[in-house]
């Protein structure tokens, strides 16, 4: 392209040559289509070398079974995503973790549907920790930006405090909770313990109490995100809306109930998705709380078993990109109803 | 929580206070809340205090107990006996924090952890800023589509791309998809800084795009015109005029980037084999390597995390407000 340029340069009116020169007057001749399709390729190599390529090649991996150190892999076709679902390959996944929960069974006594080893599944772990995390973010976090959309004196350090958890490293939010219940150092323990909120003995490597923990952890470090979202919704609510209900003679609750609620839940909705999409991803937490093997989630189990059977871990993150992508689909929905 | 028993009392006093003619203090204290509006202000402020200062202690006790932790000797840590519920450091030693940059050479990783998270902003304000120009001032068929799938991304899993980029920072062949055809052998990138720099670009690129393109859009017209009258090319006038007046979204969009690759954990821990700094292990190699290898050190521990902590805490108070402005910008607007 630009030694097409070059030759036809000397006609122009510029004085100047040279590759440089000429590749600048070619772009100034490019339309506009041109031109931003030709500032986006940086975008596109970046995007399609680390995000497209990564994605359709684990899929094409997960076609396969190659098992590390036992030669070259093997087409099994669709084997590797049937065997999660049939438990087969449970045996590669980490400790006792399974893909799906175990036996669910179904009879009179409380709370009636009885699931056996739901805490082993990584499933199963994954979309609990994230509804009950994003629940209570969601709450929290309403708190909170309900207190930062006051007028009052130091709101900006309160708002400052509230921020630093979410920037804080993962590494670090899991350290902090490490040393909390570690059995050496943690006071957490021994207080929780009476109440049988968590295990008395090895907390950490305990499945429920190291997923409470984890969750508790997520929501701690995440709040504030929420809190911020919904403030910014706050804050767009016309101010003169309170007026006209104080004039009306309505309560506070009132306000809240037919003012603020219906005005924030659009805000709301997109915040959830933002923040589920965003919990089911969990890994580092996890990894430096506790571990893989206690408390298995899609991403840990990736982690875990893409050293020793590379297709079976395709199979889990594709599956995994797969549950995320659906909730993308509503962001994108949403998006789009918006008129992008 | 406060509020419920707050009205439950209310209720229950109001019910009271009809059948009896002699009234408590509680009593009259809820008849004032209800008919005085006075002091129903004092109450709603109350209680107003009484929340914030819960969210602050929650938000900040666990910096306090690192505190705690870092600044008791490691013995008495073993030890255990903190005296709850008033939990406050066992003895007084700051030499934690000298002895953390001793044991092992913390602040090599510090250190790869500011380099690795410059590098990405750097490279990332570039890209958006070329792509906050074309979405935020350009029309084009396909602008809209592109945008969406540009967001598709920064949502997927880094999981989901881990494996093939694993194999290819390994030195092993990328291979076109379905084909099969090796296109070319990359050179070993684990343990440089590409190997963590090129997916910390992709992963944090969209949100910078989408702070950009805001702020980008803003810009009149009428500046850029005159610029290029002036004669300077599309470009020039991109990185002359339009990026400078958007100051502060640029700082908006670098100050997210660094932090989020500060926080990194997924490839930051993958990439560096070894947790060793001179595999350019940030951060949280660094914080890894306490809890594996000196894993009865916790004071050091807690030391490490406050020093790592630090460096964060102090860009969110400077740049808190570019901070809120960006993520709400980011992550609602568009």
């Amino acid at each position: 392209m630009s030694t097409d340029e070059q030759s036809s340069g000397p006609t122009r009116e510029s004085r100047r040559s040279g590759p440089l020169v000429a590749i600048t007057r070619w772009m100034e001749n490019l339309g506009e289509t041109g031109f931003a399709y030709l500032l986006l390729t940086p975008v596109f190599l970046l995007l399609g070398a680390i995000a497209l390529y990564p994605l359709l090649r684990t899929f094409e991996l997960s076609l396969y079974t190659n098992i590390i150190g036992t030669g070259g892999p093997e087409f099994v076709g669709f084997d590797h995503y049937v065997s999660l679902l049939t438990g087969e390959s449970d045996q590669w996944l980490p400790g006792t973790s399974q893909f799906l929960w175990g036996d669910v069974t179904v009879d009179g006594a409380f709370p009636f549907v009885h699931v056996q080893g739901v805490f082993r599944s990584a499933l199963a772990v994954t979309l609990i920790f994230a509804a009950v995390s994003v629940f209570f973010e969601t709450l929290i976090g309403f708190g909170q930006a309900l207190v930062l959309d006051q007028e009052f004196r130091g709101r900006s350090w309160v708002r400052v405090a509230i921020i630093i958890p979410w920037a804080i490293p993962i590494v670090i939010q899991g350290m902090i909770f490490y040393l909390m219940f570690h059995p050496s150092t943690g006071f957490a323990t021994e207080f929780l313990a009476n109440y049988g909120i968590v295990a008395q003995n090895n907390t950490l490597n305990d499945p429920a109490s190291s997923l409470l923990i984890v969750t508790v952890a997520d929501i701690w470090k995440t709040s504030a995100f929420m809190a911020l979202l919904i403030l910014a919704g706050l804050q767009s609510i016309d101010r003169s809306l309170y007026d006209v209900a104080k004039v009306a003679g309505a309560s506070r609750w009132q306000q809240f109930r037919l003012i603020t609620f219906p005005l924030i839940l659009p805000t709301l909705g997109i915040a959830i998705l933002f923040r589920t999409i965003d919990a089911m991803r969990i890994y580092g937490l996890i990894d430096s709380v506790s571990s893989c093997t206690v408390v298995p989630s899609l991403s840990c189990m990736v982690v875990a078993t893409f050293g020793s059977q590379r297709g079976l871990a395709s199979a889990i993150a594709f599956v995994t990109a797969i549950i995320i992508g659906i909730a993308v689909l509503g962001v994108i929905y949403q998006q789009y109803k918006e008129g992008l | 929580m406060s509020g419920e028993t707050q009205t439950q009392t209310q209720t229950q006093t109001q019910a009271q206070s009809q059948s009896e003619t002699e009234q408590g203090p509680l009593a009259n204290w809820t008849q004032g809340v209800i008919s005085d509006p006075d002091q129903r202000s004092l109450l709603y402020r109350a209680l107003f205090y009484a929340i914030t200062i819960f969210f602050l202690v929650t938000t900040l006790f666990p910096f306090y107990w690192l505190l705690v932790l870092a600044l008791t000797p490691n013995n008495l840590i073993l030890a255990g006996d903190w005296d709850l519920p008033f939990l406050r450091p066992q003895g007084f030693n700051p030499q934690a924090f000298v002895e953390v940059f001793e044991q092992i050479p913390f602040h090599l990783y510090v250190f790869n952890s500011f380099v690795l998270a410059t590098m990405t902003t750097i490279i990332v304000i570039i890209i958006a800023s070329l792509a906050g120009y074309v979405f935020g001032r350009l029309e084009f068929p396909g602008r809209g589509p592109l945008m969406l799938a540009i967001l598709m991304v920064s949502y997927f899993p880094p999981a989901a791309f881990l494996i093939p980029l694993f194999e290819a920072f390994t030195g092993n062949p990328v291979v076109a998809p379905f084909i099969g055809v090796e296109l070319f052998t990359p050179p070993r990138l684990v343990n440089t800084p590409g190997a963590m720099v090129l997916p910390f670009s992709a992963l944090f690129l969209p949100l910078s795009i989408f702070i950009l393109t805001t702020f980008y859009a803003q810009i009149p017209d009428g500046l850029e015109d005159a610029a290029r009258v002036e004669g300077t090319t599309r470009l020039g006038a991109l990185f002359r005029v339009i990026m400078p007046l958007s100051a502060p979204g640029v700082a908006t969009a670098a100050v997210l980037t660094f932090i989020a690759v500060y926080n990194e954990y997924f490839f930051s821990s993958i990439m560096a084999l070894g947790n060793e700094p001179q595999q350019w292990s940030p951060l949280v190699g660094g914080l890894l390597q306490y809890q594996s290898l000196y894993s009865t050190e916790f004071n050091l521990m807690a030391a490490a995390s406050i020093v790592g902590v630090l460096p964060v805490v102090i860009l969110v108070v400077v740049a808190q407000e570019r901070i809120v402005s960006g993520l709400t910008a980011g992550a609602l607007k568009e």
